[in-house]
């Protein structure tokens, strides 16, 4: 006895639908990732130019551990969204520096125009709090390569 | 009659989880909207502790003295002749001095109206080059 219809008319097992079972799991799997990678930040971003730099390297520190000092073109310093003068950076930097346990690393955020002079008061300011490493935060530099050397 | 007792209660005893997943999106949005992945960059140095100063002999020196314009002057030790160059030629500089002294101490002078830009570039140069003892002072005498 012939099958009715050539065995065409069977229906499919194969739904046409993409499962949508597992679309929780996955939102869920994305949402622990952005929970555990999410760092919030300490401190608004002051509007700056970067310095380049082509040997610039990621700081070795862990983000706590890490004090922002912003430093405008005409000389102002901001740490941790507030605008302070330049004698009383030692003093602000102090006791964030006992409470990390010598840990702290500076990140001096200069605008590419800032003149040397206030570079070097922060550096002294600095050195009177006893801060030992300091990264002068610069953007990469993209280089020709072999274009240099 | 108890009738009241069979009739079937319609609240169901369940957490309802079709929303679930509207949460987790809810929760998935916020958190790649607030999500600032950290941009701390740039050259490290070491700075020397307070009252920690050492006599070098001029010999040992290299003075790279960086101009309001972002000419390098280099000054080798004591000797008065100088030699002007662009901050990108230090990496080679150092690369040939410090062969013939690998004592050498190179020390960044920059005029304080300088922009620090051109002192990065030439921190930039001697990180390169692998410079390791490195000086940064401010132009006194110009």
């Amino acid at each position: 006895m012939p099958i009715k219809g050539g065995g065409l008319d069977r229906k499919s097992k194969a739904s046409s639908e993409i499962p949508s079972s597992s679309l929780a799991d996955i939102a869920f799997l994305l949402l622990i990732f952005f929970m555990v990678s999410t760092v919030f930040r300490t401190d608004k971003d002051r509007p700056i130019e970067w310095a380049e730099a082509a040997a610039t390297e990621k700081i070795d520190e862990k983000v706590k551990n890490i004090l922002n000092i912003w430093m405008e073109r005409d000389g102002t310093i901001w740490i941790n969204d507030q605008e302070v003068p330049m004698e009383e950076v030692s003093d602000i930097v102090l006791p964030l520096y006992a409470a990390s346990e010598r840990h702290l690393v500076i990140s001096i955020r200069g605008d590419r125009e800032t003149p040397y002079i206030f570079l070097d008061q922060v550096q002294k300011e600095l050195v009177s709090a006893g801060v030992v490493r300091v990264v002068f935060a610069t953007a990469l530099e993209r280089q020709m390569t072999g274009a240099r050397r | 009659m108890a009738v009241i007792n069979q009739k079937k209660s319609k609240v169901s005893d369940e957490i309802p989880t079709a929303s679930m997943a509207d949460i987790a999106f809810l929760l998935l949005i916020f958190f790649l909207v607030t999500t600032v992945f950290p941009k701390d960059k740039g050259l490290e140095v070491v700075l020397p502790e307070e009252g920690e100063q050492v006599e070098v002999s001029q010999n040992n020196i290299l003075h790279l003295i960086v101009q309001t314009n972002g000419i390098v002057e280099v000054k080798r030790g004591e000797s008065t002749s100088v030699q002007q160059m662009r901050a990108d030629d230090i990496e080679t500089l150092w690369r040939t001095e410090v062969t013939q002294n690998p004592n050498l101490i190179a020390a960044v002078k920059t005029h304080p109206d300088a922009p620090h830009e051109y002192m990065i570039d030439v921190l930039d140069a001697l990180q390169l080059a692998g410079a390791e003892r490195i000086s940064l002072q401010v132009l006194e005498d110009f």
